[in-house]
């Protein structure tokens, strides 16, 4: 049994799956205030008629740490960021307590200047005076030579938490290094305090199964593992809703998921049946992160969106003021639309009718046209912004001639729909795009079950310098010798190696040790005429998708 | 960060692709490059965007290009990306969706001369003038200027335009006794119908910063500002570089940056550039930002602060006497000069060395000195892979006489069988063709 819980904006959602499919779920109202209180309610009504012991595992998904920083409720970090020259880095200046060190790293990974002593002093000075606990330490090109960071981590042994750059993420981009590290830190501590929380619920709930968090490429990690990287666990909602669209659906083509909720509508791509990944990171209250996702964009039409009228456009969203009228609310929206061309036939249809009627009243135009036109605007934004999204991919930079001329283009034919109005669009959606519209059953909590369902993931990026004869897989803190003749296959040996010693360490199934190469570079290096070494560059990842066991059973 | 000019970056590297292993023209050529921008987070800056490049195609080439025996056995696949990544990048600009573009494509293209045998100079096709041409055939601009700031003359530049008064073409180099190709000295001025729109300023071996800034001051933005260009582009070589192993020049990244905000261009295309761990990364972050119009101030070198790159006085003396012999010249071709009767061809005889390939070529060029139009352009080549082949170009905006005496002169040429190869290039009917 496998226990999926996910908080969402409005509703927090669980389900509990074993073999014979769903087995029980339920929806509460999201406690912001307080997460841990519908977290618990959410957990006890879903635990109502099933032995606790039984479950084998539980995933969650939370917008703890996300709605900490959107809301600014995070801890002082002192961020210490060594640059050097480049792009000023005051420009990537975060928190209050930002401090500039002297110091160089090329990027080869070469020390061309060492880190000024005193001015880290100086800054460490201040940060104890003020009595800062926890900590970002980032320098550039840190993940090809770490030395900067391990340096000035090892100068505040009194720190509750270091958030250190080059272990969060292989990825090169310094600002994205310096957010992501001090987005780290600044939750750690709340974040730290919930996961002992929830643990507890648990156990006093009888359920002893290990917990893992969901994160936004739509993977978990264990809740033990994610207590070092807390940040891991921001903006996870949409990244489970595609999960559990994997799970509901036979998804082996290109395809498309909208998830329709009340106020918006998520969008992601699934590439030959698998999610696509943004490039370098999420971004989150206007900064880039290296935190890696899924490939989602959110628009702001739902079926609670209101219907405007101005002049003889009608516009729909991106507002939202409250419920449709059908459900007692006091401005039309699109389901009150759909009531009224007769699409649908939700709740009180009638107060449906009231309030297009009072529209065309007010400006003239008939109930039915205004409906229509609602309708067809929303569409036509779904399908403009579906259709950029896939332009978008497809003219996504390429750097070899073999990609450039052989290289996948998407050409989607399938829309998955999910979300509350998913059913009562579908026609339309089907219409509009002249695609193939599929809803699956349980789509309303498809996010739940996908949280549920999903499986670890991990990605590392593994760089080997022949020349200087050294490997580094930074974000498993590995820095080893190679040997000169170290090839591009010894490269992909060893990073699958330590891909799957660091999988049994976390304590990830045998099974679910799926290992992708995405990439593998070598280059000749060459010095006036002679080849001096090799730069090699691997990334591979465990790829998101669902857990073995679960994979067939909530087919279609 | 907001970039001041929205920026467009057609990047491709082409890490599957080099001369040969060994050679500067290679897989790892733009590699710490890439590095360097990612890890800056250059396309993370609000208004500065990554694209990617077109695939230009035959007739892309041939409205340009005469290639012998045809397009397809002078170039690759990288060749036709390259250039198609300039014309992304003009596309870019001209539909207005940025401000500015940067080509950051290789392989490069300004030794590339208007014929077509092979490669000479790491370069097989001109991607400056393939772009060129295609904006002058989809949109309406007239007056184009190219300022070529690589370290070695482009030759084929200078070759496609010499006839071409509505391009004007500014080298600024090394000088051509001390450096390949050799040639890019003051007294190349252009053909008869185009005098003053080939400038060359070919500066001393070690100018630095100084020298290279002064020759824009005192002769660029002059000419730039006489000239009136709708557009200008820029062949951004970066091989002037202190630090680039095949020249002698003192360039540093600071000084490609300041020296790309005074000239502002629209669109810049990289050309060569070799030292590529020292220079490439920093000089191609200095150029992006300055053409996005942000602070580059703190952009430099690794071994920057220790060098000393002041330029030496005698330099500066030279260089200054240069400008000044540079812009008298000039000058004297506003005056008019009546050395052939319009109505007569002005005939050039060449011999031109493709070093990479080891072509050699003979060339008979006739350009028909016209009042009315850039003339029609004839070209007779032979070469050591080709037997004798022919060129015939309608310019743009032809008069009916040179419309008529090129196609007189491709049916002369097709009722015998004097050339193994003709290839037509009529740019008022749009025809590329290859007989």
């Amino acid at each position: 049994m496998y226990l999926g819980l996910d908080v969402g904006g409005t509703h927090t959602d669980a389900v509990i799956i074993d073999k014979n499919g769903v087995i029980a779920q339920t929806k509460v109202v999201t406690t912001h205030h307080n997460l841990l209180e519908c977290i618990n309610h959410a957990l006890q009504a879903v635990l109502k008629s099933i032995e606790p012991s039984h479950i084998k595992r539980v995933n969650l998904s939370t917008t703890l740490t996300t709605n900490a920083i959107i809301e600014n409720k995070c801890e002082e970090v002192g961020v210490f960021v060594s640059g050097g020259p480049g792009i000023n880095p005051l420009h990537h200046a975060i928190g209050n307590y930002f401090f500039l060190i002297d110091g160089q790293i090329d990027h080869r990974g070469t020390e061309i200047t060492l880190l000024n002593n005193s001015q880290l002093e100086k800054a460490i000075k201040k940060c104890r005076k003020k009595d800062i606990r926890v900590f970002a330490v980032v320098s550039k090109f840190s993940t090809r030579n770490p030395v900067h960071e391990q340096y000035i981590a090892q100068k505040l042994p009194h720190a509750d938490f270091i958030s250190v750059g080059h272990t969060l993420s292989g990825n090169l981009n310094f600002p994205r290094r310096i957010a992501t590290a001090y987005y780290n830190a600044a939750v750690w501590r709340l974040y730290n305090t919930f996961s002992h929380a929830i643990e507890e619920s648990l156990r006093e709930l009888g359920a002893i199964a290990p917990v893992n968090i969901l994160k936004a490429d739509g993977g978990t990690i264990p809740l033990p593992v994610s207590r070092t990287i807390p940040v891991e666990s921001i903006l996870s909602g949409p990244a489970a809703s595609v999960i559990g669209t994997m799970a509901l659906c036979n998804i082996t083509h290109d395809a498309v998921m909208l998830d329709i909720g009340g106020t918006s509508c998520d969008i992601a791509m699934f590439a030959d049946g698998a999610p696509l990944i943004e490039k370098d990171g999420i971004q989150l209250n206007g900064r880039n992160t290296l935190v890696r996702s899924l490939k989602t964009k959110s628009i702001g039409i739902g079926g609670d969106s209101a219907i405007q009228v101005e002049g003889i456009s009608v516009t729909a969203g991106p507002r939202r003021l409250g419920m449709s009228m059908a459900e007692g609310g006091s401005n039309p929206t699109i389901i009150d639309a759909l009531n009224v061309l007769g699409t649908i036939h939700f709740k009180d249809t009638s107060r449906s009718q009231e309030g297009l009627q009072a529209l065309e009243k007010k400006h003239g135009i008939q109930a039915h046209e205004i409906a229509q036109q609602a309708i067809t605007y929303a569409l036509d934004i779904i399908y403009n912004e579906v259709m950029a999204m896939i332009d978008e991919v497809n003219s996504r930079p390429v750097y070899t001639i073999h990609e450039f001329l052989k290289g996948k283009v998407l050409k989607p034919k399938t829309i998955y729909l999910i979300g509350g109005p998913a059913k009562t669009l579908a026609n339309n959606i089907a219409q509009r795009f002249g695609w193939n519209v599929i809803v699956p059953q349980h789509c309303e909590v498809a996010n739940a079950i996908g949280a549920a369902v999903a499986r670890t993931t991990v990605d590392i990026e593994v760089f080997a310098d022949t020349q200087r004869c050294r490997l580094l897989v930074p974000n498993l803190n590995v820095n080893i010798r190679i040997p000169y003749d170290y090839t591009l296959d010894n490269a992909i040996d060893d990073a699958t190696n330590y891909m799957m010693q660091y999988l049994e360490s976390i304590g990830v199934d045998e099974r679910e040790r799926e290992i992708e190469i995405l990439q593998a570079y070598s280059f000749n290096m060459v010095e006036g005429f002679e080849t001096t070494g090799k730069n090699i560059r691997v990334h591979c990842q465990v790829k998101p998708g669902i857990l073995h066991q679960c994979k067939d059973i909530l087919k279609l | 960060m907001k970039a001041k000019h929205t920026l467009g970056v057609v990047f491709f590297p082409a890490f599957d692709w080099a001369i040969h292993p060994l050679h500067p023209e290679r897989e790892e050529r733009l590699l710490y490059t890439l590095d360097q921008l990612n890890e800056e987070g250059v396309f993370d800056i609000d208004g500065i965007n990554q694209f990617k490049p077109d695939i230009a195609s035959h007739d892309d080439i041939m409205r340009t290009h005469f290639c012998f025996p045809d397009v397809s056995k002078v170039t690759t696949e990288s060749h036709l990306i390259s250039a198609g990544g300039t014309i992304k990048a003009a596309t870019l600009v001209m539909d207005k969706i940025v401000n500015k573009s940067f080509a950051l494509v290789r392989p490069p293209g300004h030794h590339a001369m208007k014929v077509v045998h092979g490669a000479r100079g790491f370069c097989n096709i001109n991607i400056e003038a393939v772009m060129v041409e295609y904006i002058r055939e989809n949109y309406p601009v007239k007056k184009i200027a190219i300022v070529d700031t690589d370290c070695h003359h482009g030759d084929g530049t200078q070759d496609i335009y010499w006839h071409d008064k509505d391009v004007l073409y500014i080298s600024m180099h090394q000088d051509g006794r001390t450096l390949y190709p050799g040639t890019g000295a003051i007294h190349e001025l252009g053909g008869p119908n185009a005098l003053g729109t080939t400038i060359n300023i070919p500066l001393p071996p070690n100018t630095s910063d100084e020298g290279f800034l002064m020759a824009m001051d005192r002769v660029v933005l002059p000419i730039l500002k006489d000239f009136k260009p709708d557009l200008i582009i820029n062949s951004a070589g970066q091989d002037n570089h202190y630090s680039d192993p095949i020249t002698n020049m003192n360039f540093s990244a600071l000084g490609y940056a300041r020296l790309t905000q005074m000239l502002n261009a629209d669109i810049a295309v990289l050309e060569g550039g070799y030292s590529i761990q020292g220079a490439l990364p920093y000089v191609n972050l200095g150029i992006t930002l300055a053409m996005a119009g942000l602070d580059y101030s703190y952009v430099h070198e690794p071994d920057y602060l220790q060098k000393d790159l002041t330029q030496e006085k005698e330099i500066t003396k030279y260089i200054k006497k240069l400008c000044d012999q540079v812009m008298k010249r000039y000058e004297e071709c506003k005056k008019p000069s009546f050395k052939l009767m319009p109505g007569n061809y002005d005939v050039r005889k060449k011999e031109i060395y493709y070093d990479t390939d080891n072509i050699r070529e003979m060339q008979l060029e006739s350009i028909m000195v016209c009042q009315e139009c850039r003339g029609v352009l004839k070209i007779e080549t032979t070469s050591t892979v080709n037997p004798l082949c022919l060129g015939i170009e309608i310019p743009l905006n032809a008069c009916d006489r040179c419309q008529k005496e090129g196609y007189r002169l491709l049916d002369t040429a097709l009722s015998g069988d004097r050339y193994k190869h003709v290839q037509l290039i009529d740019r008022r009917n749009k025809k590329y063709v290859l007989y």
